[in-house]
Formats: structure tokens, C-alpha cells, sequence
């Protein structure tokens, strides 16, 4: 229980903290989106209830604070967290070159979204920022998320002992709400 | 396997839809800042105030620093060209003396009684979406949605959100930003548009119109929502080969956005009455 009245808080705090350290380091050129990362963890590490449950309000938070259309990032971060935990229960998400190549992918796919509907909604052509932003920026969720994995291993390991060991396909393994 | 569990798939079914729902709804229907923005919004002021001066210490430790290398040669020019600027304000206070006796005389009366409500500059939000910054005021120092906001001596942009003791501010480089403007020499009227990282873009100017470069472009008060002769940007750059009936006129702000620290808003009498 205290995991879901902390999470709104939790969310605050990082999407707070990504934009102040993006700005400071990139003088607001590129979004650091550790949020994104986070919400891919929880696709490949938590149980369904919990890890939608934290995708559905880190993008609500990052929706009231980016200044983007009300929805948008809710839906988007459901969306890459569903296809992240999908992925989790059919290939093995252990390695580093996986998780590397798969943060690549879901940053490109919340792009691409981003981008479809600002055309479709207000005919708005960003597309011509990709070079420019969108991929140093998805290259660098994809390196960002490999650090972060590796931290939250180890911090697994010094909370329970050993990391978890990952048999999404049984959903064994998984930290459950329950927990 | 998780997803055969009946209610695990009608929880995922609902978030999803309400999350398609709250996106629809708000592209729909623009609702502004409703009750939870307005808590979010409020929760993260706090916390962005914290970063913020945290960093802002830290580097203004180091720039501090940093400047003092040649800071005798930058105090004698600053000297020079203070003096410089006093006699062109001499001129200036002598011309808005002139102007205000003129106005008196054809009784013309200002449309708007504004007052300046200086707010601080708690965090600027680095999407490639949407050019936005958040101050530290908001309704309970009198705010209001669409209030215009500067940073003198050019204009910043307008509140979007605002929350009880706290705002977002669109900027007017964002893309979906339009302002109706003037060109300050040939009073010239067109509508600038944000472009983000480029700048502006100032629009609707006809080939035939002499339009130059460092041209100064202000606002023209028409709409209502920013006052009239607010300072906007100086023309960079006038395309002339673009088909088209129109120029293809590039702005540069005048205001560093990237250096935003303090700004003022301008809340006006006649909108605090509605």
C-alpha cells in the first residue's frame, strides 16, 4: 500500500529532477528521460497492477509538468510499458546489449508517437528535429538505461541479498504488489 | 502467465482507456488547469525550487569565478557605454514626456491599467515540444490564465497553467505560439509565430513591403491579449526567393530565454474584475 501513496510523490521528485539536471547539463536541448527507463524497468521487473499502476502516473506527472496535452505521456508510457512487459515474458532481458537496443527502440517508438500526433493534432511538422534531437536523445536513454539497470541490480542485491532472478515467462520473480 | 488473470487484463483494458480519454478529452476541449494539474503543479514547485537553487549556488560560485578574469577591462567599457546610454535616456525621457502631453491634449486614455507582479523563475522544461517555464506566483498573487509576461525589455510569453503559488508560462518561440505584431519602422503588420531553437518566424508580410534586416518588431496590441509596443525580437534574416506571396522573415528574441531568472507579469485591472 505504501508503494502506491508514495509513487505520486516519487513520480514528482524525478520528473522534477530530470528536467532541472537536463537543463543544467544541455541548457534545455535534449530531456533527459530517466522516466521512460524507469517506466521500462517496471515492465521488465514488476507485476502488471504495480508497474501500470506507476506508467499511468509518471506519464500524468510528466504530462502536468512538460507543458504537452493531457493524456499524451499517460498514454504513451502505458503503451511502452505494456510492450515492455510483453517482451519480458517472451525473450530474456538480462543482458546489457538487450536492454541497450530495447530503450533505443521504445525512445524511438515514444517519438514517433509524440510525433504522429502532434501532426495529426495540430499539423505540426517536428519531424524535421529528428536528427537533431530525437536521436542523440534516444542513444542516450539507450546508454542512461544500461547504467540504470545495472544500479538498480545491485540495489536489488543489497536489499534482498541477490538480485531477482528473471523467469518472466512463469512471472516468477517478479516483485509482485504483494510484496 | 500473468496476463490469463482475468482481473490483471480489465485493469490493463481500463487504464488504457482512460488514459486515451484524458488525452482525447484535453485535446478536445483545451479544460486549462484543472484540480490535480493545479496539485501537481503546487506539490513540484517546491521541489523544483529546491533543485534549482541548489544548482544555481553551485554555478553561480563558479561563474562568479570564472568572471573575474578580465573583469577591469569590462568595468571601464560598462563605464563608457553607461554614460553613452544616459544621454540617449536623457532623449527617450524627453520624447515619452512629449508623447504623454500629446496624449493629454487629444485625451486619449491607456485601454489597460496594468501593474508589474515580479515573479521568480523556478524551472524551464527542455522538451522539443513545447517551450514552457514555471515562476513562483500564481492566483493568490492575483494571476490569471493569458496574463502576458516579461522579462524587460522584451516580452517572454503568456500564463497557460496556473496554479495557487505557481505558473506555466508558454513562451512565444513555442510552435504553437501566434502574436499579432507590428514592424516598428514601417508599422507594418504581420503575425509572428514561435519556431522553437530558430526563434520566429514573422508571417503575412507582403513581397512588396520594404522589410530589412535589424529591423525592431513589437507588438501590436491587437487580440488583447499583449499590450501594444511590447518589445519582441529584431528581424535576422528577409528571404525575398521563397514562391509565395509572402517574405520569409526570420526573428530573433530579444529576451535570452536560456537566462530567464526573474520576470514580470503584467496583471491587468479590467481582467482581475471578470
Amino acid at each position: 500500500m505504501i508503494y502506491y501513496l508514495l509513487l505520486p510523490f516519487l513520480s514528482i521528485i524525478l520528473v522534477v529532477l530530470q528536467i532541472s539536471i537536463a537543463d543544467v547539463l544541455f541548457s534545455g536541448r535534449l530531456i533527459l528521460e530517466i522516466s521512460l527507463i524507469v517506466v521500462i524497468y517496471a515492465g521488465f521487473r514488476l507485476d502488471i497492477i504495480k508497474g501500470l499502476t506507476l506508467a499511468f502516473i509518471l506519464g500524468f506527472v510528466y504530462d502536468c509538468l512538460a507543458g504537452s496535452v493531457l493524456g499524451l505521456f499517460t498514454s504513451i508510457y502505458v503503451v511502452i510499458f505494456l510492450c515492455s512487459f510483453l517482451v519480458s515474458m517472451g525473450l530474456s532481458t538480462e543482458k546489457m546489449y538487450f536492454i541497450a537496443l530495447f530503450s533505443l527502440f521504445c525512445s524511438f517508438l515514444k517519438e514517433i508517437l509524440v510525433i504522429l500526433f502532434y501532426n495529426y493534432a495540430y499539423g505540426l511538422d517536428i519531424l524535421k528535429k529528428t536528427p537533431l534531437i530525437f536521436i542523440p536523445q534516444a542513444v542516450l536513454i539507450s546508454l542512461l538505461a544500461v547504467l540504470f539497470f545495472y544500479l538498480m541490480h545491485r540495489t536489488e542485491g543489497f536489499l534482498y541479498g541477490k538480485a531477482f532472478p528473471v523467469k518472466q515467462r512463469a512471472g516468477a520473480g517478479r516483485l509482485s504488489s504483494a510484496a | 502467465m500473468h496476463l490469463r488473470n482475468y482481473k490483471n487484463v480489465i485493469f490493463v483494458v481500463v487504464l488504457l482507456v482512460l488514459a486515451l480519454i484524458l488525452l482525447s478529452y484535453n485535446f478536445k476541449h483545451e479544460t486549462g488547469t484543472g484540480l490535480v494539474k493545479k496539485i501537481v503543479l503546487e506539490a513540484a514547485a517546491p521541489v523544483q525550487k529546491i533543485f534549482v537553487l541548489s544548482v544555481k549556488s553551485v554555478s553561480d560560485a563558479w561563474l562568479r569565478y570564472i568572471f573575474l578574469v578580465g573583469l577591469e577591462q569590462d568595468n571601464r567599457d560598462l563605464k563608457k557605454k553607461i554614460n553613452e546610454l544616459n544621454a540617449e535616456l536623457v532623449l527617450y525621457q524627453e520624447g515619452y514626456l512629449e508623447s504623454q502631453r500629446l496624449k493629454k491634449l487629444l485625451s486619449l486614455k491607456d485601454s489597460h491599467n496594468y501593474h508589474f507582479v515580479a515573479a521568480q523563475v523556478i524551472a524551464r522544461e527542455p522538451a522539443a515540444l513545447s517551450r514552457t517555464i514555471m515562476i513562483n506566483k500564481g492566483s493568490a498573487h492575483g494571476l490569471k490564465m493569458g496574463m502576458p509576461v516579461i522579462a524587460p525589455p522584451g516580452l517572454v510569453g503568456r500564463l497557460t497553467d496556473v496554479s495557487w503559488h505557481a505558473s506555466k508560462v508558454l513562451l512565444f518561440i513555442d510552435e504553437s505560439s501566434n502574436i499579432d505584431v507590428l514592424l516598428q519602422r514601417t508599422r507594418t503588420q504581420g503575425i509572428i509565430r514561435g519556431a522553437g531553437a530558430r526563434g520566429c518566424i514573422l508571417k503575412y508580410i507582403s513581397k512588396t513591403q520594404d522589410v530589412k534586416e535589424g529591423e525592431v518588431v513589437v507588438s501590436s496590441g491587437i487580440g488583447g491579449v499583449f499590450p501594444k509596443g511590447l518589445l519582441i525580437g529584431v528581424v535576422s534574416n528577409v528571404d525575398r526567393q521563397d514562391a509565395g506571396l509572402f517574405l520569409k522573415i526570420n526573428v530573433t528574441p530579444f529576451v535570452d530565454f536560456t537566462k530567464l531568472e526573474e520576470v514580470l507579469v503584467l496583471a491587468t485591472e479590467e481582467e482581475e474584475k471578470h
